[in-house]
This record gives C-alpha cells, structure tokens and sequence, in this order.
C-alpha cells in the first residue's frame, strides 16, 4: 500500500437553483476554486433530497432544482483558506469537513496544457 | 462447505458398463458423493478412449458401443477429498482415480440467495473505512471503461458493495474542467466511486485500485457503518 497523506474532505450541500452573480452556484464554486488553485472539485447532481426546509428537491420539467454536491480534496491549510470564502457564496445550504488519508495517482505525464 | 480459494479435483475413469452390485458404477459413485454433502459432481460420457485393457472403446463398434468410457468429477476441499478416498479406492475396481490441486474462483448459488430473502434483517453496526475513488470518465483500461473495470474486480475480490456517481462539472489531477453542456455531451465526466468495508479488506481495495487507476485520487475516512443484511442461514450440521 502506498503512503496515504492526512487531508481534509469537504462537502457543500445545496440545489440546483441557487445562483451567484447570476450563474449557477456550483459553477461558479468551481471558477472560484480554481482561481484559488485549490487541486481539484468534483459536482455531483442528485436523483432527489431534502434540507432544512424539508421541501423536496428534484428536477421537475420546467424547473431544475436538484440537490447539488461539491467535493473538494485539499490540505487542511487550503480548505481553512477556501472556506470563509464559500462560506460567503452560499446562500442557504450545508458545509461538512471530514478527515481523510489521500494518495493521489498520477502515472501518465501530464500534456502540456 | 467448499469456499474460494485452494481445493483438490478428483477425476475418476470408468467404463460406462462397470457393474457394482448389479447397478453402473458411475451411478453408484454419484450416490456415495450425494450422501457424502460433496458439493457437486459431473459425469460425462466420452466419444471414445482406452484404457488399461488397450481395446479402443468407441460407438461405431456396435459390440463397444456399451463400452464407453466415462468419467466422473468433483471439486472439494482438500479435507474432504482425504475422507473420500479410501471408500473411492475401494469402489473402483476398473479404472483410474486421479486427484489434482485447483483453485476455485467463483461459487455462485441463486436458490440460496432467494431464500436468504425471505429471512429477517438483521442490523450489524461498528467501524469501518470509506474510500472514494475519483477518476475521469474517458479512462481506460484495456478498451473497457475503467469504472466499470473497477468495479469488476472489487466483486471478485469479494468486496462487500461499491458505487458508481457521475459528476456534472468538476477539475483535478488533468487538469482541465470535465463539463457537459447542452451542445456536445462529454465523454469525460467526472466519475467517483465510494467504496465501504472493514479496514483489512479496504486495504486489499486499495491496493488492487492503485494499480488500475493511471491519474486520480484515492481518499480513505474513518466512518462509522450501520449494515443491514440478510440473518445468514443456520450452517449445516457437520456429516
């Protein structure tokens, strides 16, 4: 087994629906942290979920509000500095940290941008 | 109870009208195995051969033709191919009895798992490791998606459950922004697999997963598990 690396596990909870400066929330999320050169975040979209209002969200024809998942993977210094920043962005949703051991895998050189 | 992993394979040959007590032999073999709890054994009849008695056995001579070779096999533990034998040599009294090592890779038994559904769950807490694996879409592994390769090889390392998501948008170790949009669909979607189980078997995981994964990510946490399963039935009194 490799050497796996303490790091942090963050997870932002919200809705299709919530927007930022006009855009989508989670993909403006994602501009942010790259412009912060945070290593990686991943979006995931939901079959269907509920929050603190317990109102059901799901994708409905005319309407896209399914729930939304960020992850992000990053030391503990470059969450804690990414954090108050998204914390800011988010209107209405949900913040989780988890302890993790990471090994990240990069076999194939990487082409040159 | 013959499980994965290491077994012996006996393989016994007969003629097809080798008598014993006034019934085929091969018959009376497959009876003693039934009794015996073995967990299967084929027989299967040749198109021809020869034998000890050099006389080439084979249909188109119509006087041989009830002179067939046959063969009979099983796969068993190696304890319990030791408890068979002796009464194996002893019953053939024409033929040939051959034992060999084996490795048994799958044993798959639907009826069982039907009736195990019917049974009550039954709630099994405690800790556990969660792995996620984040890797693209567009990966491969030898002309198969590698998500789907992965996930192949969890299962037949026994691996209790693992699960496949799809992201929307997302950057890493490339790179380069996966995004799908109403235009062209992309091929190279963010994909994550979560993986949960006892810490030893994780590691196991890991190890397989790391060979297989060329660029991405592999993030083990502590969790804490609450399981339902299935009570497993009463194992069978030892014969």
């Amino acid at each position: 087994m490799r050497n796996y690396q303490p790091a942090k596990l963050l997870r932002l909870h919200f809705t299709e629906r919530d927007r930022y400066q006009g855009k989508p929330l989670y993909e403006a999320i994602v501009q942010k942290c790259l412009e912060l050169k945070i290593a990686g975040a991943t979006v995931f979209r939901g079959v269907e979920g509920y929050g603190d209002t317990a109102e059901i969200h799901r994708s409905r024809m005319l309407m896209q509000d399914a729930p939304i998942v960020i992850q992000i993977v990053e030391t503990e210094e470059n969450i804690r500095r990414l954090l108050p920043i998204v914390e800011e962005m988010l209107d209405r949703g949900l913040i989780a940290i988890s302890d993790v051991e990471i090994a990240r895998i990069q076999k194939t050189a990487r082409s040159p941008a | 109870m013959l499980s994965k992993g290491s077994a012996k394979k006996v393989t016994i040959y007969l003629n097809e009208d080798t008598q014993r007590h006034l019934t085929p032999l091969y018959e009376s073999l497959l009876a003693f195995l039934v009794h015996k709890g073995v967990s299967g054994a084929t027989v299967t009849r040749a198109l021809a051969g020869f034998g000890a008695h050099k006389v080439i056995h084979t249909p188109k001579v119509e006087a041989l033709a009830e002179h067939l070779p046959v063969r009979v096999e099983f796969i068993e533990t190696a304890d319990k191919v030791d408890e068979l034998l002796p009464t194996l040599y002893d019953m053939v009294t024409d033929g040939l009895i051959e034992v060999q090592d084996t490795t048994v890779v799958k044993i798959a038994n639907k009826d069982k798992r039907r009736e195990e559904i019917k049974q009550p769950h039954e709630r099994k807490a405690g800790k556990a490791k969660m792995m996620r694996i984040y890797l693209g879409e567009a990966d491969h592994w030898n002309g198969e998606p590698l998500y789907d390769v992965i996930i192949k090889r969890l299962r037949m390392i026994d691996v209790a459950g693992a699960t496949v998501y799809r992201g929307i948008l997302g950057y890493g170790v490339k790179g380069h922004t996966h995004k799908q949009n109403l235009l062209h669909t992309s091929r190279d979607l963010p994909i994550m697999i979560s993986v949960v189980e006892s810490e030893e078997k994780l590691t196991q995981a890991a190890e397989v997963v790391e060979e297989m994964l060329q660029d991405g990510l592999i993030v083990v946490s502590d969790v804490e598990m609450v399981r339902l399963v299935h009570a497993q039935p009463a194992e069978e009194p030892k014969r």
